[in-house]
């Protein structure tokens, strides 16, 4: 590993960054480099894709994230893996979710330099749109307890905001960021791209590792404190009434980045009855509340993503009826992963828990 | 609750479960028939949603059964089924319906006698349990 420090000029933070990026693209060791830009009326920001160094206008610390950009690499490389270097700069949560969509074959790591950047949190899509206009935005991204009241749910009990498997790490967290952010190359591809660009040796006076352990150690509070406030919403008819205002429109699946079938089950016909078969099972249940199946499709979902869910909550932002889907995938999530002994996205070299299994775990039959 | 009988919907496989079935049919041996048999090839061919379907339509139990392990006719189908129940089970606990609506376990050809013993100590424990909640539901 190699630490660096890239110097932060007047554009700030993210000007620093921007100019980072601008000089991987000039020195022809990426084709492309895929982040995050304001729209032009800056109501909105999307991962874009850039070439030309001079169209280069990336805003990377903007609190917002309306795709995955596991997603978007996921659309990119699915056909056919990218024969040019392609840089991508990701949160973690898109890290982790593109290292399970690795997993499923959904994208094709061949010639993806990942930078992973430092992320304190993002803002709930129409709250990042309709901020107040008395306030500053970034000025409320950069000033902790002021962020905290804007912070989607998923981000407050984030496992972990400080970027693992990644080329390259954009840290932010227990810098002075007036000065300079730390640039760490982690494997060989990232080392180097970071070569003979200049930069200072980053100097370690354990700030850095103490802000990433308190930042770990706050995330991990707030996650227990959203788990045991959400712990009664248990039983079925509980579940049915959290899922009641469902109106099936499947956009939570087509939000996650892990939900990769091209049809989904519950899109397909395979459900449908002819008319008969609705009169008769309204006759003999008494109703029958449409549109039908919503709390199955539900509870089929989970079975299908949670152990590779990485709960980012973007299910949760897309959801147009705002039922807060992550009251109960967090801790529906963390059981399932304890009980099959895997976190996604950690390692390309942990297996699936639903593709592999163990001779062993047979010994003890039909013990749950 | 004495006379609630259980609805169980069962799944067994072709070549060993289902075999198991029909030898506790010829030899005689007494079980509750609140089972409704189906027949898959693997009991790796039990899709999850097949058992969520059956909870939320308000069947009571959801018994699968295929090979011992190492037995398994397509090699691996029923080491991954015992995985995929378990998940279900899993997500079961966390929506608090009982995990103990969902079974696994291993019945071959030979094991008539273990067919009927798992049927009535299934049945036992759906009637201890009582009905599916999710039963009249119009969910």
């Amino acid at each position: 590993m190699t630490e660096h420090i890239l110097p932060v000029g007047k554009g700030g933070a993210s000007g620093a960054v921007n100019d980072f990026l601008k000089g991987l693209l000039s020195s022809g060791k990426v084709k492309a480099v895929l982040a995050l830009q304001t729209t032009p009326n800056g109501r909105s920001a999307f991962p874009v894709l850039v070439s030309d160094p001079d169209k280069m206008r990336s805003d990377v610390f903007t609190p917002l994230m309306p795709v995955s950009t596991a997603t978007i690499l996921s659309r990119i490389t699915k056909t056919r893996g990218s024969d040019d270097p392609i840089a991508a700069i990701m949160r973690n949560c898109e890290l982790r979710a593109l290292t399970e969509l690795f997993k499923l074959k959904q994208a094709d790591p061949a010639n993806l330099v990942l930078i992973g950047v430092d992320c304190p949190g993002t803002f709930d899509l129409n709250t990042y749109s309709n901020f107040p206009g008395d306030k500053d935005i970034s000025s409320a991204v950069l000033d902790p307890k002021e962020r905290e009241k804007f912070l989607r749910s998923a981000c407050r009990s984030c496992a972990d905001p400080i970027p693992g498997r990644a080329d390259i790490v954009i840290g932010t967290f227990g810098m002075d960021l007036e000065k300079g952010i730390l640039v760490s190359g982690k494997t060989e591809a990232g080392q180097a791209l970071l070569e003979g660009m200049g930069l200072d040796a980053f100097k370690d006076d354990g700030s850095r590792e103490k802000a990433v352990s308190e930042v770990r150690e706050a995330a991990d509070r707030s996650r227990e404190k959203h788990i045991a406030e959400h712990s009664d919403i248990k039983g079925s008819g509980k579940i049915a009434d959290f899922f009641e205002s469902c109106i099936n429109c499947h956009n939570c699946m087509k939000a996650c980045p892990i939900c990769y079938c091209k049809e989904c089950l519950f899109d397909s016909a395979v459900f449908n009855m002819e008319a008969h078969k609705y009169v008769s099972k309204a006759g003999s249940k008494g109703s029958f509340k449409t549109p039908t199946d919503t709390l199955l499709f539900h509870i089929t979902r989970f079975n299908h993503m949670i152990l590779s869910c990485v709960q980012c909550g973007l299910c949760e932002q897309a959801c147009p009826a705002n039922i807060p889907l992550m009251d109960i995938i967090i801790p529906i999530a963390q059981n399932a992963q304890k009980e099959f002994e895997y976190i996604p996205g950690r390692d390309l070299e942990d297996q699936l828990p639903m593709i592999f299994y163990k001779e062993e775990e047979f010994e003890s039959v039909g013990d749950h | 609750m004495s006379d609630f009988e259980p609805v169980v919907v069962a799944f067994l496989c072709n070549w060993c479960s289902y075999a198991g079935a029909d030898l506790a049919g010829t030899s005689r041996l007494k079980y509750p028939p609140n089972v409704r048999s189906i027949r898959v090839m693997c009991s790796g061919r039990v899709d999850p949603v097949f058992v969520l379907d059956a909870l939320k339509e308000g069947i009571d139990g959801v018994l699968v059964a295929g090979c011992h392990p190492g037995d398994c006719h397509y090699q691996s189908g029923n080491y991954k089924t015992n995985r995929k129940m378990k998940l279900i089970q899993r997500l079961l606990k966390d929506l608090n319906m009982d995990p103990r609506r969902v079974r696994f376990d291993y019945i071959s050809a030979s094991e008539g006698q273990k067919f009927a013993d798992v049927v009535t100590e299934f049945v036992q424990t759906l009637k201890e349990l009582g009905p599916n909640p999710l039963k009249g539901e119009c969910q």
